[in-house]
């Protein structure tokens, strides 16, 4: 019997000079499904949440029908099923049941009419509710909200929620349309829940999103994924970054001490993951160091796995040769770039939120120099063009801050042309 | 090392400045020092005579004992969860060894010993081991079975 899941770790170096002094060292952790792995034999609980407020009317109404409908045709018959609708009123269209009647599931999103304000919290809980009536440990189970509003005034609640699901093992997957909704909020409900964000821009590209997260489901290799580091006495892990489907920080969640324990959710065989790790290493005499050791731990239910682990060792070696420390492996070297545009980015925009114009700026204008070196001509193009909106209104553009929000989180993934096509 | 774009100090090692995002190394390129485990799904199963099972991977080398990160000792196989203390097992008690469909069991020379068939075996000589012997690491045992 075979493993399900390979594990790479890659250094940032072999080797590092002999200092005297505390150094910085980093870790990718690459994890893939090998090709033995039965993938989409998971079946689904699936829990459609959905806006229909009033300013959803015409196109963007049209085309969730039609996405919505492309769902209910791809999923199982022993997928689960819900569909919730949300304005400032709740109705559970489709409460959580197996996928029998097609048609009748269809026939009820067809009668939804766009109507009223938004209020996310109240229709995620009663979607997180009927997702939870279907929930089971051997399902991949999921939400997926989609919204083109402002929210009102119930933020906390909406991240309260998405910290629920995570807990219980729901992943949401957040979808903005247009321009008018918080991209915040939605990244951090995703990011909560171990879920997957959105941006579309023209409601055209609804029914392709939906199919990607059917897709996704029916990719899946594995579930509960947690990769734990024990680090030697002395290194001390400062920074963890999961990378897929985006980057996302989870330092604060998950470095504790020596050890970093990070819950990843399901791992999707086409894109595996990558979660680059920083860490401190103390002043050491030439010779080899164990970093320590990354563990891998994940279930896959259709195979009666669970709790599998995969370990790898981590090491370096102390030399006097500095020709042998200057050497950098190219493939750390380029995430750690990407994870560093990204940073520059969320902190243009919290100098923003804090009134800081002229340090956003120069934040800004770093990210876009990062972004160039990247290749990133677009993105590092929007960056530029918030400078601009900086300097004349000091604001940022509601569409170049999704740009930016999305795309530098997302630099990791291939798509991410596609996404800002 | 000091950011030749803005000056910033960062800490030795770092690839690119924290404060501007500029390279702070133009480094030589490292190729293949990747590690790669992809382990192995149990290849054996330890029966306890309480009912517990413990999978052991199917890997050249599998080492059994007590985890302990202040000594550096992160075994294959952990048996602190099994009352591996308790019952004398040592931090790094035994190695199981895989040679195609062979096994064997080597006494890393653990303070309260390793015994096959309530026989304790001599440390650092592997011992052949098949499906239905009693294996004890101190005073824990288990019956083998085939995965």
């Amino acid at each position: 019997m075979k493993n399900e899941l390979n594990i790479r770790c890659v250094m940032s170096k072999d080797a590092l000079p002999v200092t005297g002094a505390e150094q910085a060292v980093y870790a990718l952790v690459d994890i893939k499904a090998l090709s033995n792995g039965h993938r989409g034999d998971m079946p689904a609980n699936f829990g459609l949440v959905l806006d229909r407020s009033g300013s959803m009317d015409g196109e963007k109404m049209e085309n969730l029908k039609e996405a919505a409908g492309y769902v209910v045709d791809h999923l199982n018959e022993n997928d689960l099923v819900s569909v919730t609708v949300f304005d400032d009123q709740v109705e559970t269209i489709i409460p959580n049941q197996p996928l029998k009647d097609r048609d009748e599931v269809k026939s009820r999103l067809g009668s939804v009419i766009p109507r009223g304000g938004t209020q996310i919290s109240d229709g995620l809980k009663a979607g997180l509710a009927e997702a939870v009536k279907g929930f089971s440990r051997d399902r991949v189970n999921r939400i997926l909200l989609l919204t083109d509003g402002q929210t009102w005034d119930d933020e906390a609640a909406c991240l309260a929620l998405a910290d629920k699901a995570g807990r219980q093992g729901i992943a949401v997957t957040s979808i903005g349309i247009g321009e008018e909704w918080n991209e915040k909020l939605l990244l951090q409900l995703a990011e909560r829940s171990h879920g997957d964000s959105h941006w579309i821009r023209n409601p055209i590209a609804i029914l392709d999103t939906f199919r990607q997260e059917v897709e996704g489901m029916q990719s899946i290799a594995a579930v509960n994924l947690r990769v734990t580091a024990r680090m030697s006495p002395g290194v001390r892990p400062v920074k963890a970054y999961a990378t897929m489907p985006m980057i996302s920080d989870v330092s604060t969640k998950t470095v504790n001490g020596q050890n970093i324990t990070a819950d990843l959710g399901s791992l999707d065989s086409r894109r595996g993951q990558t979660m680059l790790i920083e860490a401190r290493v103390p002043s050491r005499k030439a010779g080899r160091f164990r970093l320590g050791q990354v563990e891998v731990t994940y279930d896959v239910p259709s195979r009666g796995v669970r709790g599998q682990s995969v370990k790898a060792d981590l090491f370096v070696t102390f030399t006097d040769d500095a020709a042998a420390a200057a050497k950098v492996n190219a493939e750390v070297m380029n995430l750690v770039e990407k994870v560093s545009a990204f940073k520059l980015q969320t902190r243009a925009l919290t100098e923003v939120e804090a009134g800081n114009i002229a340090a956003a700026t120069q934040k800004l204008q770093s990210a876009a120099t990062v972004l160039l070196n990247l290749g990133e001509d677009e993105l590092a193009e929007a960056a530029e063009n918030e400078i601009l909106s900086l300097k004349r209104t000091g604001a940022l553009t509601a569409a170049g801050t999704k740009k930016l929000e999305y795309g530098t989180r997302k630099l990791t993934l291939e798509m991410t042309k596609e996404m800002r096509s | 090392m000091i950011c030749k774009q803005c000056q910033m100090e960062n800490i030795e090692g770092a690839l690119f400045c924290e404060e501007c995002g500029a390279q702070l190394e133009a480094a030589g390129e490292l190729k293949d020092n990747a590690v790669e485990s992809s382990g192995a799904g149990p290849a054996m199963v330890f029966t306890s005579p309480g009912g517990g099972t413990l999978e052991i991977p199917a890997k050249d080398e599998v080492v059994i004992g007590r985890e302990d990160p202040i000594s550096e000792v992160f075994p294959d196989v952990d048996l602190t969860g099994l009352g591996g203390m308790e019952n004398g097992v040592s931090r790094k008690h035994a190695v199981i060894h895989r040679s195609g469909a062979d096994y064997t069991v080597e006494d890393m020379g653990s303070t309260n010993g390793t015994f096959i068939n309530k026989k304790r075996i001599q440390p650092h000589v592997p011992q052949a081991i098949k499906p239905g012997d009693e294996v004890r690491f101190g005073k824990l045992a288990f019956s083998l079975k085939a995965a």
